[in-house]
């Protein structure tokens, strides 16, 4: 009696072992390769798990890195997301104080270098998107970024025999839907991590600095690691730096909480890469390093309430540690980063249609 | 193939107990099941109990404003009967439409009397954070605000003579999910002859809820077109609006459709 309810039970585990292995092989679908998030030694493990709900795979990273730089996302046809975003300016716009969109149209905000965005909560300069999911609605439905809507966007995809086929190699099927489309470019974006610059290479004994960096390090150790935390160069808090109100009077975090005390708050910025992402600040408006460290001894506005406290009274150093100061910033350019061809499109991407 | 077979022969052997006794108890995980019987709800929309009819009727709110529906659309969810959360409607959303032919969704419940049904207009704050979403969460439904992550939870559009703002637009766009600008609204309705709302085996329960625009302007807060014509962000006027979203629903009809025996 009991032997039969066993081997029962053993027959029906049998049966449901066959019936998922073969449902894994049904029309000649291979599960897409998984591949794991760079998390640097001595790094800080991400508070979110930006891929918890997006298993991240070979197959969706190069699916998004498609999309990336496909000009069809935008309305015209010529804006990507590269446009805007460029391998070698650390993805952000290279050499613009503000970016082209479709139409002639100009954006009213600096584009940010885009790395190391798996350890970021909040996107954009005043935090306004709360999931990296949900961040390319924003410049696909601008006016004045690519001025497409999604449904339009989905209508050309599904158009292409090519995005057919990857979407079925990333997701399981040809289905072309909002949701995979931002997961896929979550996937490429979420990816982009910079790690391999002269100043990690530094502190995993790879290199030495020279004695002119190291002085710039204790500058910056002394009066930017407080805000631009190491390793990430960036405590990713909303702060006021000292910047006068510009002409499209952006008021930044305070328009997205509605709070006085947030007024001219804006994204602490990493400093990874930063001698690539100029110009500087949410607009721009600061052409080189030098000129960001004289703003920080001498430009800073200390009359605003909002101010931080920890530049209330300027930053005190002297042209010699201004000049050491900059040279460490460059020591955290990632040349590996800005040239990895894996983060470029492959040729059938180039080419439209 | 046949070494697969085997190996999972093998390793079943083994824990061959632990099978035996989940088989065992098998037949008990059934039965702890209570029954069920289904409830659908069916929203209609109305000014002055007639169906709305968009773009072309012109109504009159209370105070004596003209205006015109455009677009009328909003998110429900997190059903429940005397006050028992439909654990399945978690995160469930429905978007009605006042522009689709029906409104209606259909949800398995437990057997029971209830004397009240509740839903949340809104979406639940960790809905409003979780990144890309499909179904009626999809953001190529035109609810989501793409420049400044969340919901739109109710959206009524149109056309006034005594709005000040572009092209006499009216435009409420309320949602907002973090803590004090949270506009989701839990909705409790009472049948309004008293009577119980029953859940039957094999018998369908449809309520249909009715919106009253005409509360949406007054109950109990004034919303003058000529002072509010347009709110497009969460913040303190969302949450005044909100706050009559209580006022806006009622029961107007239980029905009971027994399930044919075949
Ligand atoms: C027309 C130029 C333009 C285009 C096209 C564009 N972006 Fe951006 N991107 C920007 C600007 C400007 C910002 C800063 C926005 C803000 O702070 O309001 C930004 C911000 C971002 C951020 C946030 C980074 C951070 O540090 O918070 C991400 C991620 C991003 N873009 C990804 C994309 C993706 C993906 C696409 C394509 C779907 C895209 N961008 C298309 C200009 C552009
Ligand atoms: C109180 C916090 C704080 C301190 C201290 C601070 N910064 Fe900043 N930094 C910010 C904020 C906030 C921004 C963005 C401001 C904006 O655009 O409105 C910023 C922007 C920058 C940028 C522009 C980066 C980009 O991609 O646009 C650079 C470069 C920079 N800081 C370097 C420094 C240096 C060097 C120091 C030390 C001398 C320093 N910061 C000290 C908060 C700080």
């Amino acid at each position: 009696m009991k032997k039969t309810k066993i081997s029962i039970c053993i027959l029906l585990f049998i049966v449901v072992a066959l019936l998922l292995m073969s449902a894994s092989n049904k029309f000649g679908y291979k599960q897409p390769d998984p591949i794991k998030l760079i998390v640097p030694k001595g790094w800080p493990v991400p508070k979110i798990d930006i891929f918890a709900k997006n298993k991240l795979t070979e197959q969706g990273f190069q699916l998004g890195k498609k999309l990336f730089y496909d000009g069809r996302l935008s309305k015209d046809g010529e804006i990507s997301c590269a446009s805007c975003h460029q391998n070698f300016a650390s993805f952000s716009t290279f050499d613009h104080d503000l970016s082209h969109g479709v139409e002639n149209s100009f954006t009213k905000r600096n584009a940010p270098a885009l790395i190391n965005l798996a350890w970021m909560k909040e996107f954009h300069w005043d935090g306004a998107i709360n999931h990296i999911e949900v961040q390319p609605l924003a410049p696909i439905t601008a006016a004045n970024e690519m001025g497409e809507t999604i449904p339009n966007v989905l209508h050309k995809l599904r158009k292409d025999s090519v995005y057919l086929s990857m979407f079925k190699a990333a997701f399981g099927d040809t289905m072309i839907n909002s949701q995979r489309m931002l997961k896929a470019l979550a996937q490429f974006t979420g990816s982009l991590v910079s790690y391999n610059s002269k100043y990690d290479k530094v502190m995993r004994g790879e290199s030495s600095y020279t004695d002119y960096e190291k002085r710039g390090y204790q500058v910056y150790k002394q009066h930017c690691s407080s805000c631009h935390q190491e390793p990430l160069f960036t405590d990713n808090s909303f702060r006021n730096n000292g910047l006068s109100l510009n002409r499209f009077h952006d008021i930044g975090r305070q328009g997205i909480t509605n709070v006085s005390s947030d007024s001219l708050k804006f994204k602490v910025p990493t400093l990874r890469n930063t001698q690539r992402s100029f110009p500087y600040m949410h607009d721009g408006r600061l052409y080189s390093l030098y000129d960001v460290v004289e703003f920080y001894r001498t430009g800073i506005d200390t009359s605003q309430p909002t101010l931080d406290k920890k530049l209330k009274n300027r930053i005190s150093i002297t042209i010699k540690e201004k000049n050491e100061l900059v040279h460490f910033l460059y020591t955290l350019t990632d040349s590996s980063f800005l040239n990895n061809t894996r983060f470029l499109p492959t040729i059938s991407a180039v080419k439209r249609n | 193939m046949i070494n697969q077979q085997s190996k999972l022969l093998g390793i079943l052997k083994q824990q061959k107990i632990i099978y035996s006794l989940l088989f065992l108890m098998s037949p008990l995980l059934s039965y702890s099941q209570a029954p069920t019987g289904q409830l659908k709800i069916t929203f209609t929309n109305s000014v002055n109990n007639v169906p709305i009819i968009l773009k072309d009727k012109v109504y009159q709110n209370p105070f004596g404003e003209d205006y015109t529906v455009n677009k009328l659309k909003y998110y429900v969810g997190n059903y429940s009967l005397s006050e028992s959360i439909i654990k399945k409607s978690k995160h469930h959303y429905f978007l009605v439409d006042a522009s689709a032919q029906n409104n209606c969704l259909t949800i398995e419940v437990p057997v029971g009397e209830y004397n009240n049904l509740g839903f949340t207009l809104g979406v639940d704050s960790i809905d409003n954070c979780s990144g890309a979403q499909t179904g009626a969460l999809d953001p190529i439904n035109d609810m989501f605000w793409t420049w400044n992550s969340g919901y739109v939870f109710f959206k009524l559009e149109g056309f006034s003579p005594s709005s000040s703002a572009d092209l006499q637009r009216i435009q409420y766009h309320i949602g907002g999910y973090k803590g004090d600008n949270n506009a989701a609204t839990a909705i409790q309705l009472f049948p309004t002859d008293q009577s119980m709302i029953a859940i039957k085996k094999n018998t369908t329960t449809e309520i249909e809820v009715v919106l009253h625009l005409d509360d949406f302007w007054n109950n109990p807060h004034a919303i003058k077109i000529n002072e509010t014509p347009v709110c497009m962000l969460p913040g303190a006027l969302a949450k005044k609006i909100a706050s009559n979203f209580n006022g806006l629903f009622s029961i107007k009809h239980i029905s009971y459709l027994e399930e044919d025996k075949n």
